[in-house]
C-alpha cells in the first residue's frame, strides 16, 4: 500500500473507530418512522441501518428532523439538477472541501503500488431503499452485465486503461477488487465524480428484471412498453446516471439520502423528494440521516420565474440557472424579502473565457502567423484586461492566463501571470519587429500583402458576456493594428466548425478549472475543448489515424499527460504536473483574459449547516458533497 | 352537406401528409440534433456529458440515419398509431401529450367564454350607444388589450404579486393537488387558480373582438332594414338582437376555427411565463431540445386541430348566417 492511500485509509479507520463508540447507544430515526415502526409497516431503526453505519459529523450543529427543501427545477435538461442535490452516492466520495476522496458506499479500500489493483470493502449490513440488500453481487451485475456489456452501451473510458476495460472479481462478501491491464491513476477521483457510479448504481434484485441476461421473457416487457429494444427498457425503468428517466421512477431502489415520489417526468409540474428508510449515515448523536424531510420543486419554464419564485421566498437553495452576473444585485438586494442568505461558489482554477487561436489552422498563412509566440505575446499585451473585467464582469475578477489558483499544488506562476500587463507600446514593437508594416486604415498586413484579420467564433447564447468581452478586445486590438471579427455562431455550427472540420481562426470558451480532476485542454490538445490544436488532437485521439502528426514538444507533453493519467501517488502527480505546466507556459500557447470568477447562490436563512463557500464545479456536483443530509431548519 | 364534410376530410389527407413531411423537414433543420442539444444545454449548466455513452444514443434513436429513413421511421409508426418514445424523457409521446391537451382544452374553453361572454355585450353597447362614455372607455380598454403583449401583463402580475402581496400566480393548481387524482376539491381549486391566465390570455382575443363587433354593427345599424323595423315599432333591444347582432356574429363564429389550433400554440410564450401545465410550453420545449418525436407529434396535431377547426368553422357559419351556402 503507497503513501496516498495509507492517509487515506487512516481517515477511514479513525471513523470505524468513532463508529464502535456509537453503537453501544441508541439510534434515533425522523418521527415519521418512529409511528410506522410502531404500526409494523416498517422495521426498527437498528434493522434498517447498517451494521456499522457511517457516522458524519455535522458541519456546525446536531440537527432536528422536519422540514421541506423547496428548489426550483426547470422544465427541460434539468435532471442533473436532482443529481446534485441527493449526491451520486458511489463507493467512494469527494470530501466537502474538494481536496481528495473518502470512502462513501465502501468502508474502506486500497490501491497496489502501481495503481492497478483497486479493492473495496462495502459496509457490511446495507440496504437498498426498498430494505434489500446491498452486496457485492450488485456490484458484480453493475460492471459485469451492464458496463462491460458492449450491448448495452460502451464503455466509459474512465473504465479502461491502455484501451483494455478493467476487470471485477469478487474477493468475498463484503470484499470485491477492480483489475486493471496497466495503471489507472487516477481511477479513485473517477469514482468521485457523478459519471463514476457506475459500478454501484443499479440494484440487481430489482432491475435484473429487465436484464435478458437474468429474465428471458424480457420481450413480453419490451412489446408491452413499446420501447424497442431491452436496452431503451432498461433505461426508461432504471434510467442512468445522466438521463431524467433516473427520475422517472419511484419504484427504482437507490443509495440516496431522498427518494423520489413525485417523478421528473414530461408533464410534471411538481418533483418530490422524500426521505429515504433505509439511508446509511448517522449523525454524531446517532440520529440517522437526513433530517429534512423532503425537497421539492416547482417545475418552472422560465429562468425569470426562478428568479420572481428567490424574491418571494419561495426556494430554500439555488444556485444552478440563478447564479449570473446580472442576476447578483437583485439576489443581494431581496435578502430580507426573500428570507435568504447568499453562499459563496468558488471555481478551483479556471478562465471566464480563453482565447484559443487555431495553430493547426488549414490556411498556411495564417497559421505561420499565429505559430509566432510573439504574435500571441503582442495579443496578450495588446488585451486592456482591467478594462474588461471593471466594463463587463462589474470587476468581479482578476486578469489571468491560464492554471491553477494560488494555493493549488499545481499552480505555476509563469504560466498563470505572464504578459498579462495592458502594454500597447511594447505590442506594437514586437509586431514592428516581426515586420508587419501598417497599411493606410492602420491595420498591418503580412508579407503578401494581405491585412491581419481573422475572425473569433463564440456561441452568444452560451455566455452572452463573452461577445461584450470580444468587442471590447476587438478595438484594443485595433489599436495594435491587428483586425479582429466577432464571430457569433449557433452553437451547433460552433461545434461543427471548429471540432469537425477544423475550419476557425480562433475561439472563445470558458474553461474549468481545478488540475486535479479536469482535463489541461489548454496545455495539451487532448480534446474537443483544445481548440487550439484540434488537428493534434484528432491525431491523438485517434492513435494516428487522422489529424495531423504534433511537433515534437506537444508530442512530449502528450507522454507527460500519459504518465500523469498512470500515477496515483499525488507527489509524483504533482512533479509531472510541474513540468507540464512549465513547458506550457513557455510555448504561450493559448490567451487566457481573467479568472473564472465566483458565484453566488441562496439559501434559506433558517437552513443550518449550510457552508458559506463551497466549491463550483460538476466534477464535485455542488453542492452535493457538502452533505445536505446533514442541513437543517432551525426555527427560533 | 355531408357530401361536403366528406369531401373536405378527404382533402385533408394530402394535406397532412405534406404537412407532415415539412413538420418534420423543420423540425431538423437546426444543425445538430436531440443529442447535441442535450450535451450542449447540459454543458451550459457546467455538466458534462458522458461522449461514448452519446453516440451509443445517437445510433440507438437512429439519428445517425439518413432524414428520409427516419422520416418514414417515424410516419410508419404514426400511421399505427404509435407516436413513438420522447427522447428527453424515455416515455411515450402520447401519453405526455394527452395529458397537457386535456389542461389546455378547459383553458382554451374557459378563455372562449371569457372573451365571447365580455366583447359581445360591450361591443354591442358601445355601436349602439357610439361616442357615449361607456365607448369612450371601452375603446380605450380594449386598445389596451390590443397594444400589450399577454406575456408582459403576465410577468407584470407575477411581480406585482410575489412583491405587493407575496402570493404566487403561476400554475393550475396548489401544489397539494398537483400530483392528486381529479376530485371535486382538485377541481374547485383549479378554478381558484384558472381565472388569472385566462384574464391574461383572453385580454387581447376580448379587446379585438370588441372593435369587431363594433364595426359590424355599426355598418348594419344603419342599413334600411334596421329603419323599416324600427318602423314597425319592433322595441329596440328586441330589433338590434335579433337582427343586425345576428349578422354581425359571423366573425365570432369564424374565431371557432383559431380557437382549435390554439388548443396547442395558443399563447406558448404567456403560458411559458406562468409555468402552466398546457400543451404550448411543452412543445416549445420539444422543439428547443429537438426531441423530434414529441415536437413532430404536436406539429401534426396543431394540422389536424387547424383542419378540423376550420372545418366546424365553416359548418356553424352556415347554420348561423342563411346567406352562407355549402358548395
Amino acid at each position: 500500500m503507497n503513501k496516498f492511500t495509507t492517509a487515506l485509509m487512516g481517515g477511514a479507520l479513525a471513523c470505524s473507530m468513532f463508529v464502535v463508540g456509537v453503537h453501544a447507544q441508541e439510534f434515533n430515526e425522523a418521527p415519521e418512522f418512529d409511528t410506522q415502526v410502531a404500526a409494523g409497516e416498517l422495521p426498527p431503526v437498528e434493522e434498517r441501518l447498517p451494521d456499522q453505519p457511517e457516522v458524519v459529523t455535522p458541519l456546525r450543529e446536531i440537527g432536528t428532523y422536519g422540514g421541506t427543501l423547496r428548489f426550483g427545477l426547470r422544465g427541460s435538461s434539468d435532471h442533473n439538477h436532482i443529481l446534485r442535490l441527493v449526491g451520486p452516492q458511489g463507493l467512494v466520495r469527494w470530501d466537502p472541501v474538494f481536496s481528495g476522496v473518502v470512502p462513501n458506499l465502501a468502508e474502506s479500500y486500497e490501491v497496489n503500488d502501481n495503481a492497478t489493483e483497486f479493492t473495496f470493502r462495502l459496509r457490511s449490513g446495507l440496504k437498498w431503499s426498498d430494505g434489500e440488500p446491498f452486496t457485492v453481487e450488485d456490484v458484480l451485475f453493475n460492471v459485469n452485465d451492464l458496463l462491460l456489456n458492449q450491448d448495452f452501451a460502451p464503455t466509459p473510458p474512465r473504465y479502461t486503461a491502455d484501451g483494455q476495460p478493467m476487470s471485477v472479481e469478487k474477493i468475498d462478501d463484503l470484499t470485491v477488487r477492480f483489475t486493471f491491464p496497466a495503471p489507472a491513476g487516477s481511477f479513485l477521483y473517477d469514482l468521485a465524480m457523478p459519471l463514476g457510479q457506475h459500478p454501484v448504481l443499479y440494484a440487481k434484485h430489482y432491475c435484473s428484471q429487465f436484464h435478458p441476461g437474468y429474465n428471458d421473457d424480457v420481450e413480453t416487457l419490451v412489446t408491452q412498453s413499446g420501447v424497442g429494444d431491452w436496452q431503451s427498457l432498461f433505461r426508461q425503468q432504471c434510467g442512468d446516471i445522466e438521463i431524467p428517466a433516473r427520475w422517472g421512477n419511484p419504484d427504482r431502489p437507490t443509495m440516496d439520502p431522498w427518494i423520489i415520489s413525485s417523478p421528473y417526468t414530461g408533464g410534471a409540474t411538481q418533483v418530490t423528494l422524500v426521505r429515504n428508510p433505509y439511508f446509511w449515515q448517522v449523525d454524531t448523536e446517532g440520529n440517522q440521516l437526513p433530517y429534512i424531510d423532503e425537497l421539492s420543486a416547482d417545475v418552472a419554464q422560465d429562468v425569470e420565474s426562478l428568479i420572481l419564485a428567490v424574491i418571494g421566498g419561495n426556494i430554500d437553495l439555488g444556485l444552478r440557472h440563478i447564479d449570473s452576473i446580472s442576476n447578483r444585485p437583485v439576489l443581494a438586494e431581496n435578502q430580507e424579502r426573500g428570507n435568504y442568505r447568499m453562499f459563496a461558489a468558488n471555481p478551483g482554477g479556471g478562465q471566464y473565457m480563453t482565447i484559443d487561436l487555431n495553430l493547426t489552422h488549414k490556411d498556411p498563412e495564417l497559421r505561420e502567423l499565429f505559430d509566432q509566440k510573439d504574435f500571441r505575446i503582442a495579443l496578450s499585451l495588446g488585451m486592456d484586461r482591467q478594462e474588461i473585467i471593471d466594463t463587463v464582469l462589474l470587476g468581479q475578477s482578476e486578469p489571468w492566463q491560464l492554471g491553477d489558483f494560488p494555493g493549488s499544488p499545481y499552480y505555476n506562476e509563469q504560466l498563470s501571470t505572464q504578459y498579462l500587463e495592458h502594454d500597447p507600446d511594447r505590442a506594437n514593437e514586437l509586431l514592428d519587429t516581426l515586420g508587419y508594416e501598417r497599411g493606410s486604415d492602420g491595420i498591418r498586413t503580412l508579407p503578401s500583402g494581405r491585412k491581419i484579420s481573422f475572425q473569433i467564433d463564440v456561441i452568444p447564447t452560451n455566455t452572452p458576456d463573452h461577445v461584450d468581452i470580444l468587442g471590447l478586445i476587438e478595438a484594443q486590438w485595433r489599436e495594435i493594428g491587428v483586425e479582429m471579427k466577432v464571430n457569433p455562431l449557433e452553437r451547433s455550427f460552433f461545434f461543427d466548425r471548429i471540432t469537425v472540420a477544423n475550419a476557425h481562426d480562433a475561439a472563445v470558451w470558458p474553461n474549468n478549472g481545478g488540475a486535479l480532476v479536469n482535463y489541461p485542454t489548454k496545455l495539451v490538445p487532448l480534446h474537443q475543448d483544445s481548440r487550439w490544436g484540434i488537428a493534434w488532437m484528432q491525431w491523438y485521439t485517434t492513435q494516428g489515424e487522422s489529424g495531423e502528426e504534433p511537433p515534437e514538444d506537444i508530442n512530449e507533453r502528450l507522454d507527460l499527460w500519459e504518465q500523469i493519467r498512470a500515477t496515483a501517488v499525488p507527489a509524483e502527480r504533482e512533479a509531472l504536473y510541474a513540468e507540464l505546466n512549465q513547458r506550457a507556459a513557455d510555448a504561450f500557447e493559448v490567451l487566457g483574459v481573467a479568472k473564472s470568477i465566483t458565484t453566488y447562490g441562496i439559501a434559506n436563512k433558517d437552513l443550518v449547516n449550510v457552508p458559506d463557500e463551497m466549491p463550483n464545479s460538476w466534477e464535485w456536483p455542488t453542492p452535493a458533497p457538502t452533505l445536505l443530509q446533514t442541513w437543517f431548519y432551525k426555527t427560533n | 352537406m355531408i357530401t361536403y364534410v366528406i369531401r373536405r376530410l378527404i382533402w385533408a389527407i394530402p394535406f397532412l401528409f405534406a404537412a407532415s413531411l415539412v413538420a418534420f423537414a423543420l423540425i431538423t433543420l437546426p444543425p445538430g440534433d436531440y443529442v447535441t442539444t442535450m450535451a450542449q444545454t447540459l454543458a451550459e449548466s457546467g455538466d458534462q456529458v458522458d461522449q461514448a455513452r452519446l453516440a451509443a444514443l445517437r445510433a440507438r434513436y437512429g439519428l445517425d440515419q439518413p432524414l428520409i429513413v427516419q422520416y418514414f421511421m417515424w410516419i410508419g409508426g404514426v400511421l399505427q398509431g404509435d407516436f413513438g418514445m420522447s427522447f428527453e424523457w424515455n416515455q411515450p409521446v402520447a401519453d405526455l401529450i394527452w395529458e397537457r391537451l386535456g389542461l389546455s382544452f378547459i383553458l382554451e374553453f374557459s378563455t372562449l367564454i371569457f372573451a365571447w361572454g365580455v366583447a359581445l355585450p360591450i361591443g354591442v353597447y358601445s355601436a349602439v350607444r357610439k361616442y357615449s362614455v361607456g365607448d369612450y372607455v371601452a375603446s380605450v380598454l380594449g386598445f389596451l388589450g390590443l397594444a400589450l403583449p399577454n406575456f408582459l401583463i403576465a410577468l407584470v402580475l407575477m411581480y406585482i404579486a410575489v412583491v405587493h402581496f407575496g402570493t404566487d400566480v403561476t400554475g393550475l393548481f396548489s401544489p397539494q393537488y398537483r400530483d392528486a387524482p381529479w376530485s371535486w376539491a382538485k377541481f374547485t381549486n383549479l378554478l381558484a387558480h384558472l381565472w388569472i391566465p385566462v384574464i391574461i390570455l383572453g385580454t387581447s382575443t376580448t379587446a379585438s373582438l370588441i372593435r369587431i363587433m363594433r364595426a359590424n354593427l355599426l355598418d348594419e345599424l344603419s342599413k334600411p332594414y334596421v329603419v323599416t323595423a324600427r318602423a314597425k315599432g319592433l322595441s329596440e333591444w328586441k330589433l338590434i338582437l335579433k337582427y343586425p347582432v345576428r349578422l354581425a356574429l359571423n366573425p365570432f363564429v369564424s374565431t371557432i376555427g383559431w380557437a382549435f389550433p390554439q388548443l396547442i400554440s395558443g399563447a406558448v410564450i404567456t403560458a411559458y411565463v406562468l409555468s402552466l401545465p398546457t400543451a404550448g410550453p411543452l412543445m416549445l420545449q420539444a422543439l428547443l431540445a429537438q426531441d423530434m418525436y414529441l415536437a413532430g407529434a404536436f406539429i401534426l396535431l396543431l394540422c389536424c386541430f387547424s383542419i378540423v377547426g376550420m372545418l366546424i368553422s365553416d359548418i356553424l357559419l352556415a347554420l348561423v348566417d342563411p346567406r352562407i351556402r355549402f358548395r
